[in-house]
């Protein structure tokens, strides 16, 4: 039935997704933002004006850009009077903005919202360690070459233990830097790495190293072939290296067609060396790359002549165990099927974050598990089978990366493109959240 | 000036009085005759006054004094005239020298040459930070020099390097630049301006109201060199340099320098202003002078015009698309994003983008590095370029500039693609530089939306915008084009299509005739000399063919030869050097040398390449350059009476200047032309014609009547 407040999605554009430390390390995240957001608005020839609002997620946070949605939506062309906010909600940040935009369309108070995210974590910075930074705070307001010297004698001393911490290793030694991207992927309740958090479902679902390894490799061969078929293109807008502009990136770095069971199962445990079974192998790389999607309202569409790709039927997040933040789609997948009023039987086609393979298949168990519903979710029956085949069809974050603050995005981008393929009704994004919670979001194909 | 009383006007602040400008009737603030004898009753009251205090200020949102009245100086002609004029300038800013209380200038806006000179008259300066606000004496671009003692004073304002600088480059200088020279002391916000002034004044009665002294105090080793020891090797340095970069041609320059040198540092006052009057009536009375006011009305003539005579208005262009991300394409994509348009540029491949970002890119960076931009705006310019290999975003562009290949049967069939991708009142030009607009636009299923727009290269030097209204283009296509061009910073001329359109059609002669005198035995660095230090060009028109590609040359050639028939002779040598393989700059291969891009030293094997004997140069230098320049003229008296192809001369000499950079100080090629009478032209053209057995020489018709006539190309 068709409402004409319904919030429906017109189209999304991604960037590339690169492995950290490869070709778009240099790209900050506002252009890549920017580059993705640019390629909407052409790809849409939408007119900059209607814009309402730009809501962007980001993790990262960059300091010369921190409310980067702003950014953004400047770098692009969107006009001054138009707002834009930035969201986190860590992993989900990107699932945050376009429920951001769903709420405010759906309640009549906006038409048309740009929804996406951006993440650059190459760029994350690396920060002083508290005792250096102390130092550098009183040479700051040190008057005098009789206050000053004293400091800089200590800020000398202070750089040699650093040194000194840098050639032990020592992460945790107090003249260690800190490393964001690294904090970022500790949880601060708990002070366990998210592979920890992985490693904790693997036991505790009795996932063995085969199983994951496989997963993976499942990943990698599904995401190449998406990638041969052209389907990624369908939704990536390339992107030309400055200052040269000869070097352009238009695949994403990433998926392996390469990949063999052998070279994984080489790999050695990352987290827990000596009985861990997750590897980098197994595990999403850390990624650079941005999403952007253009929601309106339907009669705003029907106004202006779009024809929609899907529509949005309801979203849905809820909280968990930091500890077992991986099984985030399963608490919040339920939430989501309620308010759209279905159940996981009538989806046909599921995007589920691709975190950790252990953390997927732990998931996949999780949903078919009656005890796990009445004891975790106070449900009476379990939510589902998650069938193979319906799942990450494409491949997924073990392939493609996952660029933390716009996976929420691509995950929708991907799902809608490919329930158009297949002529799908109803499709399922979800993915987990660091710190303990999940997200989900349920499309409607538009026809 | 309707009323002078009121035009400049003395308002009380307490013990301060602010002397408020605000020409009544009038845009801008100026220095015209009226107004400098109501500054004397203004001058004259406050001396009398008890105010402790002065500031001038003006009430014109963007102007403070925009200098003297241009249209005062052209209607003057005898040297009795300006030098009555200039003396009462000199005597007026005396007066606000010669006050016993202090006086505050408080700029906001222009302040250019009389105004700049007032200014330094003051005791001190304030301006504002806004970017309206231009500081600067440009008079020598008008082939005059600052009368009013800005000579005098400039120099012991910001020392004789600066001074000297200021006053040769002519350029008008932002507030913090200003500041940096110590030609303004304070900058502030444009909003608190009046209130900085008014407590600057009374900070000043409180010091005890005292005059300054107004000398510069040199900072800094270089400086205290040149104001000490190096004054001399200062003056000569100049004096080379510029009789090296403007072979003379601009008398002006040498007349600032010989004042500065002659007066800076004397004490005598009535002295200096009496050198500096004598040199100022001595650029004043030169043709240059004239010449290069002629040259200024020309730009503003441009900025009043809108394109078509209909009054039909043009529509703003805010998002643009280019085909074709070459040197060209991309030249427009830096010039339109720079004015801040969005471009979308479109070509097949991203290797063919990647050129055209960087094209625009390198530009910017060239800038950057100079600090003319800093690195937001670097950032704010360059994201406007965006890229695709399809159309996807056409559908919101207000026009589409075509850039690809000059192939007619492909040009039309892409105009029609994008007329179909486009939405329908989107506007198509080519920038085509030797098809036919008309014929192209049959590509267009609505051809009214179609026209020529026609840059040259490099996009970014060269001032000129060809707007070519073909038969079917609407009034309002014509006047979006020429409001765009204007937009971009280009001045546009309008023109009829045909072969060349105008600015291509007089030069195509003139280079061809360029071979015809190396067939005949003269040397490529003879030639080109002439043209450049003896008539003023940039460049001879050896490296003019050079530069835009031995083949284009030859192939237009060609095309005109068609279109033209045997006016338009081809020496025999151009096919000569097709066959060596010679394309010009583009691969460094050509009349001259190229070494890394930079052109060098003729290349002498050029001569047997072309089957040519050793340059005997049986001519002298006048007969090759009014070969060459005469050449222009006849085609030009075709192309203007018979085919008008721009309805005024005033067009032809806007668009030679601008398109070709033909020497400013000559007014233009018709004005050159007027100069020297049509009947002296045809004289020597039929004498060439006959000498040396060239019909291309034969004078045309319209300019025979001409000389029968004894009439000029400019009307009135």
């Amino acid at each position: 039935m068709k409402s004409p407040r319904d919030v429906v999605i017109i189209e999304g554009v991604r960037t590339p997704f690169a492995k950290s430390g490869t070709v778009l390390k240099k790209v900050h995240p506002a252009d890549l933002g920017k580059i993705a957001l640019k390629e909407l608005i052409a790809k849409t020839n939408l007119d900059v004006n209607s814009i309402d609002e730009v809501i962007v997620g980001n993790t990262g946070n960059p300091v010369d850009s921190v409310n980067i949605a702003r950014v953004i939506a400047l770098n692009a062309g969107v006009p001054q009077k138009t707002s834009a906010y930035t969201v986190h909600r860590n992993c989900a940040s990107a699932m945050e903005s376009i429920s951001n935009g769903f709420e405010k369309i759906k309640s009549g108070t906006m038409d048309v919202v740009v929804a996406g995210g951006t993440e650059n974590m190459s760029q994350m910075p690396t920060l002083l360690p508290a005792k250096i930074q102390n130092i550098f705070d009183k040479l700051l307001v040190a008057r005098g070459p009789k206050q000053a010297l004293p400091l800089l004698w200590s800020l000398l001393k202070a750089d040699l233990k650093q040194i000194s911490a840098l050639l032990s290793g020592n992460m945790r030694d107090d003249y260690f830097p800190v490393i964001s991207v690294m904090q970022g992927l500790t949880d601060p309740f708990v002070g366990i790495n998210m592979g920890q958090t992985a490693e904790i479902l693997a036991k505790e679902w009795g996932l063995s190293r085969r199983e994951q390894d496989e997963f993976a490799l499942r990943s990698h061969v599904l995401a190449s072939k998406a990638a041969k078929d052209g389907k990624f293109k369908a939704e990536m807008t390339p992107i030309f290296l400055a200052p040269d502009y000869k070097e352009v990136i238009s695949e994403d770095v990433g998926p392996r067609d390469n990949q063999t069971i052998e070279a994984l199962t080489k790999l050695k445990p990352f987290f827990d060396k000596q009985t861990g079974t997750i590897t980098a192998g197994n595990s999403c790389p850390i990624t650079d790359g941005a999403a952007m999607v253009l929601l309106m309202s339907r009669e705003k569409a029907e106004a202006l002549g779009y024809k929609p790709t899907a529509k949005i039927l309801s979203y849905g997040f809820a909280g968990c165990d930091p500890e077992r933040m991986g099984l985030g789609p399963v608490y919040a997948t339920p939430v989501a099927l309620k308010r759209a009023s279905l159940t996981l039987k009538e989806i046909g086609l599921v995007e589920l974050n691709e975190a950790f393979a252990a953390q997927v298949l732990a998931c996949q168990k999780a949903f078919n598990s009656d005890q796990f519903a009445k004891e975790k979710l106070g449900l009476k029956e379990k939510v589902g089978e998650l069938s193979i085949d319906i799942l990450n069809v494409n491949g997924g974050g073990i392939a493609l990366g996952h660029p933390v603050g716009a996976t929420g995005t691509r995950l929708v981008i991907t799902l809608m493109k490919e329930m158009q393929r297949r002529n799908l009704q109803y499709g399922l994004a979800t993915l987990c959240i660091g710190g303990g919670q999940g997200g989900a979001m349920i499309l409607e194909r538009e026809v | 000036m309707t009323n002078p009383k009121d035009s400049i006007k003395i308002v009380p602040q307490g013990d301060v009085a602010f002397v408020e400008f605000d020409l009544v009737g009038e845009k801008v603030n100026k220095l015209s005759t009226p107004v400098v004898l109501r500054l004397e009753e203004v001058l004259t009251e406050l001396k009398s006054s008890a105010y402790k205090a002065v500031v001038l200020i003006s009430n014109k949102p963007k102007i403070f004094i925009a200098g003297a009245d241009i249209e005062e100086i052209k209607s003057m002609s005898s040297r009795e005239q300006f030098e009555k004029a200039v003396a009462a300038g000199q005597n007026i800013f005396n007066k606000i020298e010669d006050l016993s209380i202090p006086v505050i200038a408080a700029v906001h806006g222009a302040c250019a040459g009389g105004g700049c000179e007032m200014i330094l008259a003051c005791d001190y300066r304030m301006a504002t930070d806004d970017n309206v606000t231009r500081i600067g004496l440009p008079e020598t671009q008008l082939g005059i020099i600052p009368g009013f003692g800005g000579c005098i004073r400039m120099p012991r304002v910001v020392g004789l390097q600066a001074g000297l600088e200021n006053i040769l480059n002519g350029k008008l200088l932002p507030a913090k630049k200003a500041q940096k020279q110590g030609l303004v002391d304070r900058v502030v916000h444009p909003a608190i301006l009046r209130e900085e002034a008014l407590k600057w004044a009374r900070e000043l009665i409180a010091q005890g109201g005292g005059k300054r002294q107004k000398k510069f105090k040199p900072v800094g080793l270089m400086n205290k060199f040149v104001e000490s020891l190096g004054k001399g090797l200062a003056i000569s340095q100049a004096k080379k340099a510029t009789l090296a970069k403007t072979s003379g041609h601009y008398p002006a320059l040498m007349k600032a320098i010989n004042v500065i040198g002659k007066t800076y540092k004397m004490s005598n006052r009535e002295q200096a202003l009496k050198i500096e009057r004598e040199n100022f009536c001595d650029a004043a009375v030169t043709e240059v002078s004239k010449n290069l006011i002629h040259v200024f009305y020309l730009t503003e003539m441009v900025k009043k015009q809108t394109g078509v005579s209909s009054g039909v208005k043009g529509r703003d262009v805010a998002r643009m698309g280019i085909l074709g991300a070459g040197t060209m394409g991309g030249g427009i994509a830096y010039q339109a994003a720079d004015k801040g348009i969005e471009v979308r540029m479109k070509d097949l491949n991203s290797d063919a983008l990647g050129k055209g970002l960087k094209h625009a890119s390198d530009l910017w960076l060239k800038l950057l590095k100079r600090r003319s931009l800093d690195k937001y705006q670097y950032k704010q310019k360059m994201d406007r370029v965006t890229t695709s290999t399809d159309f996807s975003g056409f559908k919101t562009l207000d026009l589409v500039v075509e850039a690809i290949v000059e192939d007619m049967a492909i040009k039309q069939k892409v105009i029609a693609e994008t007329a179909q991708n486009c939405k329908d009142n989107c506007i198509i030009v080519t920038n085509t530089s030797s098809l036919s607009v008309t014929e192209m636009a049959k590509g267009h299923p609505r051809p009214e939306f179609f026209a020529g727009m026609h840059f040259f290269n490099p996009v970014d030097k060269m001032p000129l915008v060809e707007v070519i209204r073909g038969e079917k283009s609407s009034d309002e296509t014509v006047a979006t084009v020429f409001e765009l061009s204007k937009k971009m910073g280009k001045m546009p001329v309008v023109v009829k299509d045909g072969p060349g359109f105008l600015v291509n059609r007089l030069l195509l002669p003139y280079m061809a005739e360029a071979a015809f005198l190396l067939e005949e035995g003269m040397a490529i660095e003879v030639v080109d000399r002439a043209y450049v230090k003896d008539f003023g060009m940039p460049m001879g028109p050896f490296a003019l063919m050079d530069e835009v590609g031995l083949d284009v040359c030859y192939k237009v050639l060609k095309i005109f030869k068609k279109a033209f028939g045997d006016r338009m002779e081809i020496s025999k040598i151009l096919d000569g050097l097709e066959k060596s393989g010679r394309l010009g700059r583009k691969n460094s291969k050509g009349f001259y040398l190229y070494n890394s891009g930079k052109r060098g030293e003729v290349d002498s094997s050029v001569y047997e390449a072309l089957g040519l004997q050793a340059p005997t140069n049986p001519y002298d230098t006048k007969e090759c350059v009014e070969r060459g320049v005469f050449s222009m003229v006849n085609e030009c008296s075709r192309a203007l009476i018979e085919d008008q192809v721009v309805e005024t001369a005033a067009e032809v000499d806007l668009a030679m200047i601008m398109g070709t950079g033909f020497p400013p100080f000559r007014g233009g090629l018709l004005r050159f032309a007027d100069s020297l009478g049509s009947k002296y032209i045809v004289e020597q053209l039929t004498k060439y014609s006959e000498t040396r057995k060239a019909i291309r020489l034969k004078p045309a018709p319209q300019i025979l009547q001409m000389a029968q006539a004894q009439s000029q190309f400019y009307k009135n």
